[in-house]
């Protein structure tokens, strides 16, 4: 069937509801469904990303250009391989110690979209600087219901010292809103569901019907907004800060509500998918199911920016999935171990059919002669190269897609020794149109075509 | 503390790790509470200024010294710390190797470390009789924990959703850091959808009442006789009736407007009756002349179903008077209306939610009363949810958003609904705010309001809003006082409202929320399941809270003659004699457990999936207990690339790699401590063997003494680290209750409660009433 663009509300008007706002909430779940849609072959842009490093050797192609030879740890992505460029020789220089001392997984998350190079602190001045995503969402986050999605498979570490004297806010969040504001991850896939097309008050739907909860939403944000004005005045510094980013969480929930018409859909190719009862026990199926809303969430053009975690920096998660039980973290130091060096070749291929799992989905997509996978530019990638050494040079890094046709022929490329891994970034944030010159610590934009 | 000036030097341990690099740590990790005094700092003084003079003289020196920095004018150590933002720049630099610049002389190893740890220990000094800062806190956000049970005590509602709320980082080792809880617009998404939930749970809208209304213009009404429509009229010339069937849907007392005029004519007026199924229920006059209609208002009682409402004519009357002019009387029934309204059904009091009659204890009898129950019933629920007497301004700002709703035709009900589900988004509900003030009187920084202080108490005990007790106290102005005070911090800690105290700092503090994430080999132990990891922590969780609430010596929690068992884990501990799953205190005399160490929570949650890690458990009580934390690894722990891969036993690996001077330094340390519970397996079982080897506990730490086994390590501890585990016990506290990281200002208060412990046999209850009394917790100071 072709698809068409068309605005939610004729979609209730050709179903002959004519209520003037309808209930996203009242159609998905009950018809477990949602609809897709065709946003004309927009870019997007994802992050998916695994903590630890890798096993360099099994992972690096001998031979660069286009028809490189896939090692071992890629071998899963054979069937898109038109379509995954692998991007040796980047950098991520503000994961380094700089005089700072250990800490490198902390910093390896919270330098890994940035580009920055975190504050060491364990609390108080948290400083790293605004994410690629978040650059890319402040300037075309509006033409979708979410400006971008964070995403992950656990939540923020649940006590002790992360690592090192590095609050577990710079180990747990990928997506920095500005220098001082991570943002938060999605792990509930039910939750997610329900922000995508259920239940959720940010869908900003207006319930026409007798319950004053939703009716007087606005009028509520409103007054809090006011009240929260008239207490900043009255708080120090830092308090004001912390005030601030409620102020600007109420103000992005209140365009949200404004914007609810942005929904593209159409009756075309019915999507679908039963809502998720939780967060499934078992990591095989959380993952796919966070990785098929994944989908469902750019292919509805609910958002066109998402970072994905699949586990917090310095996991230290035994992979029982493939038989391994020790953590990953502890392999990772394998000092050399031929055995450890195995198992964190395995969990790296187990890490790679998630990737392949994602990229069929994006792939069955079809948007015009495209489908969606070639509208992603969606980077795969650790901030860590070898687990044991904690070198931040010559990073496992793909890129997935095709950016809707720029990078015409996928390729190994080989970069020279310390090119920022932010080059790629700007020139990412430019194929959204950006006039940028720089972003994070980027000394020029790499050439990808 | 008996001298009037007394200088200290902060040993407050990350901060000195921090500062000061590796070659200090070896030599004085053992020494770090040694306390400088003034004189002696004074003399140290002495030595250091040549030096620094010699290496950084030249361009630090006279008018034209750079950076404005002029090494020789400072002549004592106090003059040091009046400028310590300066000192602390120095010491960057030379640490950092920025300064002295590279074509100049380096400073010698040892001179530098020597530079290094004088401005440290000049910095850091902190004079404790003259007010030293207490402190700021960052406005903190309510954790999920806290969220819950807040939302639990102030609406009654429980609300489990809220334990999966997102963007509770972690700082410090805590959840409740201001500084690190963020609020992301995914979080106050889910505020939203929760505030919506729970103010519908909390309060019952009463269905609303219904209303019933038809009209009937006079051309509609029926006429067999007497007349007959006209124009809009049912025009009634001689006797009969007007009449309609209508379907009455509820019994009860309904209201008929007849719109009515007469032509008027002989001696008396026009004569209506208006008629229910035919029997009559009123008589009405209608003297009003045609054009100058009137509506007449009749009360009726009607049943339900189809019932014919009938006006009839009552006095017809036509006469020729004579004289050709005719006299005629006629009713003109314009129009009719039947109104109903059917009350809605009231909820019984008894059917009300407890959460309802709390937040709307009454309700406005009349539209007059409406204004005043809404002002009365916001106010509450306000002085409640922020935690203070809400200010006259909050006050309007809700009770009009409540008077908007009831406006709009809504119940008194359903206004408050919309208020709470506002409230409990207001960022007074969702941060603790504590509110900078001016400095009144003679003291350098401004105390918290007593409300402040008892928000600050509840939160660190309860994790939740302080109880009525508390807002009384508060509002009396009597918490500050010693005597009311303790006895509230005593109540607090019995009450079982502590238990969060006990999840959420232990829970932390030792790490044991991590030990739900923990996955032990299932080959290797396969009895390994989720009732027993819940019973570990069970364990330590009722341990500690046995302490705190027998108000136990906190030396206990090194070294202990019990613990708490049930029948499982007192068979995985290989302990006789105790049947049923449910806990109780049992002896561990004669076994070789006591104190936390050796509680099987901690010490599988310092082990890796597959064995354990003698380095992580050496690390978790330096961290932990001793608050020694060894510094990270160096970046780029140099490859063992010559020797190859390390084989052999675990502590044969061990050696090898402390073999590596690099590393040595913190292993030496950590190897020991973690190798005295190498008897007790991943998951805390005790074994003779690991595979084939038989376990050798001993080991020697780097001032020589030797510790062998966990009933050695336990006794070390008590009697000789004793001061270290108090100190650290305390700032853990302390960080937690506050909610920031401390600063080297904060080691009056450390000190002062270690004193106070110590003098008071170690009581629990002294040390959080330390805590609650000392200005770090009770005043405003600035960040540093």
């Amino acid at each position: 069937m072709n698809a068409k663009r068309i605005s939610r509300r004729t979609v209730l008007r050709a179903s002959g509801v004519c209520l003037a706002l309808p209930l996203l909430d009242a159609m998905a779940p009950q018809l477990r469904s949602a609809i897709s849609m065709a946003p004309e072959g927009k870019l997007r842009m994802g992050f998916f990303y695994v903590p630890n490093g890798k096993h360099m050797p099994d992972w690096t192609p001998a031979d660069a250009g286009p028809n490189y030879q896939l090692t071992k740890t890629l071998e899963a992505i054979a069937p898109f391989r038109k379509k995954v460029s692998v991007l040796s020789g980047l950098t991520l220089d503000g994961a380094r110690a700089h005089g700072d001392g250990g800490g490198d997984h902390a910093r390896s998350g919270a330098a890994f979209l940035t580009g920055a190079h975190p504050r060491k602190t364990d609390g108080a001045d948290i400083q790293n600087g605004i994410s690629v995503d978040q650059v890319a969402a402040q300037a075309i986050g509006g033409e979708s219901r979410f400006a971008s999605m964070e995403l992950g498979l656990e939540g923020s570490a649940q006590s002790g010292n992360c690592d090192s004297g590095y609050s577990c806010a710079y180990s747990s969040n990928l997506s920095w809103r500005n220098s001082t504001s991570p943002l938060a991850k999605e792990n509930n896939p039910a939750a997610l569901f329900d922000r995508l097309f259920g239940s959720n008050p940010s869908n900003g739907k207006v319930d026409d019907n007798q319950d004053p909860a939703q009716r007087y939403r606005r009028s509520i944000l409103d007054s809090v907004l006011e009240e929260a004005n008239g207490l900043k005045k009255s708080l120090g510094q830092s308090d004001q800060r912390k005030l601030d980013e409620y102020m600007y969480s109420v103000r992005e929930i209140e365009n949200r509500l404004g914007r609810s018409d942005l929904v593209v859909r159409t009756d075309g190719d019915r999507v679908d998918y039963a809502r998720p009862a939780g967060v499934p026990k078992e990591l095989d199926e959380h993952c796919k199911v966070m990785l098929d809303l994944f989908t469902l969430a750019l292919q509805t053009d609910s958002t066109r920016i998402i970072s994905f975690m699949f586990a917090n920096e310095g996991s230290n998660r035994a992979y029982t999935q493939v038989e391994i039980s020790e953590g990953h973290h502890e392999l990772s130091h394998h000092g050399k171990s031929a055995e450890k060096q195995e198992k964190i070749a395995k969990i790296n291929r187990y890490h790679m059919s998630k990737l392949a799992y994602l990229l069929a989905k994006l792939d069955a997509v079809q948007e015009g002669e495209k489908t969606l996978l070639d509208h992603c530019m969606l980077i795969y990638g650790s901030g860590i190269s070898d687990g044991d050494r904690h070198n931040h040079d010559d990073l496992p890094i793909l890129f997935c897609g095709t950016a809707g046709g720029r990078i015409r022929q996928a390729s190994h490329h080989q970069f020279s020794k310390e090119t920022p891994l932010c080059n790629l970034y700007l020139w990412m944030l430019r194929q959204f149109g950006l006039k940028l010159d720089s972003f994070g610590d980027s000394t020029g934009v790499l050439k990808l075509t | 503390m008996n001298e009037a000036r007394m200088i200290l030097n902060c040993s407050l341990s990350s901060l000195t790790f921090s500062r000061i690099g590796l070659a200090i740590l070896a030599s004085s990790l053992f020494s770090l509470s040694a306390q400088g005094d003034e004189a002696d700092l004074a003399k140290q003084w002495m030595t250091i200024q040549p030096l620094l003079l010699q290496h950084c003289g030249d361009c630090h020196t006279g008018d034209e010294a750079q950076a404005g920095i002029r090494l020789e004018k400072y002549r004592s150590p106090g003059e040091i710390l009046q400028s310590r933002k300066t000192w602390l720049k120095i010491q960057q630099q030379i640490e950092a190797g920025i300064m002295p610049p590279v074509q100049s002389e380096p400073i010698p190893a040892a001179e530098k470390v020597k530079i290094l740890e004088f401005i440290q220990t000049a910095t850091h000094a902190v004079n404790c009789v003259k007010d030293p800062n207490p402190g700021k806190v960052t406005v903190r956000r309510l954790n999920r924990f806290e969220y819950a049970n807040t939302v639990r005590d102030l609406t009654g509602i429980e609300y489990p959703k809220a334990l999966e709320f997102p963007g509770d980082d972690v700082g410090y080792g805590f959840d409740n850091i201001g500084d690190v809880l963020t609020l992301p617009p995914i979080l106050l998404e889910k505020y939203i959808e929760a505030a919506e939930e729970i103010s519908k749970k909390a309060i019952l809208i009463p269905p609303p009442s219904k209303k019933y209304k038809s009209e009937w213009s006079g051309s509609q009404l029926k006429i067999e006789k007497g007349g007959g429509a006209n124009g809009n009229f049912a025009s009634l010339s001689s006797a009969g009736e007007a009449y309609v069937y209508e379907q009455i849907p509820w019994p009860g007392t309904y209201k008929l407007i007849v719109t009515a005029s007469g032509d008027q004519a002989g001696d008396e007026p026009a004569k209506a009756a208006v008629l229910v199924d035919g029997k009559q229920i009123k008589i009405l006059n209608v003297p009003n002349k045609r054009g100058e209609p009137k509506d007449y208002s009749v009360t009726l009682r009607l049943k339900s179903g189809r019932r014919k409402i009938a006006v009839e004519f009552l006095n017809d009357f036509y006469r020729d008077d004579g004289s050709g002019k005719k006299l005629d009387r006629n009713l003109l029934v314009e129009h009719l209306k039947l109104e109903g309204e059917k009350a809605g059904a009231k909820i019984a009091t008894s059917e009300l939610p407890e959460s309802h009659q709390r937040l709307i204890p009454q309700v406005p009898a009349n539209a007059e009363d409406r204004h005043g129950a809404t002002l009365n019933v916001v106010q509450k629920l306000a002085n409640r949810a922020f935690r203070r007497p809400a200010t006259a301004e909050e006050i309007s700002r809700w009770v009009g958003i409540a008077e908007k709703v009831q406006d709009d035709g809504e119940s008194f009900e359903a206004s408050i609904q919309v208020v709470l589900q506002g409230i409990l988004l207001s960022p007074q509900f969702l941060f603790r705010i504590e509110k900078q003030r001016p400095i009144t009187g003679p003291e350098k920084y401004a105390k918290l309001d007593d409300f402040e202080l008892a928000t600050r108490i509840s939160y660190f005990l309860w994790s939740t809003m302080p109880d009525d007790d508390l807002f009384r106290l508060a509002a009396k102005k009597q918490l500050r006082e010693p005597q009311i005070l303790r006895g509230q911090v005593e109540r607090m800690l019995k009450d079982r409202r502590a238990n969060q105290f006990v999840e959420n700092f232990v829970g932390q503090w030792l790490q044991l929320r991590k030990l739900d994430e923990f996955q032990p080999s299932k080959q290797q132990f396969p009895n390994f399941d989720d009732a027993l990891r819940n019973a570990m922590k069970r364990e330590t969780f009722t341990f500690f809270a046995s302490v705190m609430r027998n108000d136990e010596s906190v030396l206990n929690l090194l070294d202990s003659d019990y613990t708490y068992l049930n029948e499982s884990l007192a068979n995985f501990y290989g302990i006789a004699g105790v049947q049923g799953e449910q806990f109780r205190r049992v002896s561990l005399e004669g076994t070789v457990r006591g104190g936390l160490l050796t509680q099987a929570s901690i010490l599988a949650v310092t082990s890796n999936p597959t064995r354990t890690s003698p380095v992580k458990r050496g690390k978790f009580v330096l961290d932990n207990l001793l608050g020694t934390p060894p510094p990270a690894a160096p970046p780029g722990v140099p490859e063992l690339k010559d020797k190859g891969e390390l084989t052999g036993t675990l502590r044969q690996r061990m050696e090898q790699h402390r073999a590596n001077p690099a590393c040595a330094a913190c292993h030496q340390l950590m190897d020991p401590l973690g190798f005295a519970l190498e008897n007790f397996d991943a998951i805390g079982r005790w074994r003779g063997k690991d595979g084939q080897e038989i376990i050798d506990a001993s080991g020697e730490l780097p001032d020589g003494i030797k510790v062998d086994g966990a009933i050695a390590l336990r006794k070390l501890l008590r009697e000789k680290y004793q001061d270290k585990f108090l100190r650290c016990f305390i700032e853990k506290t302390l960080t937690y209750s506050i909610g920031r990281g401390l600063d080297y200002y904060d080691l009056c208060t450390v000190e002062k409660i270690e004193n106070e412990l110590k003098q008071s046999d170690y009581r629990f209850s002294t040390m959080i009433f330390e805590i609650v009394r000392s200005d770090a917790f009770q005043k405003i100071g600035s960040r540093e």
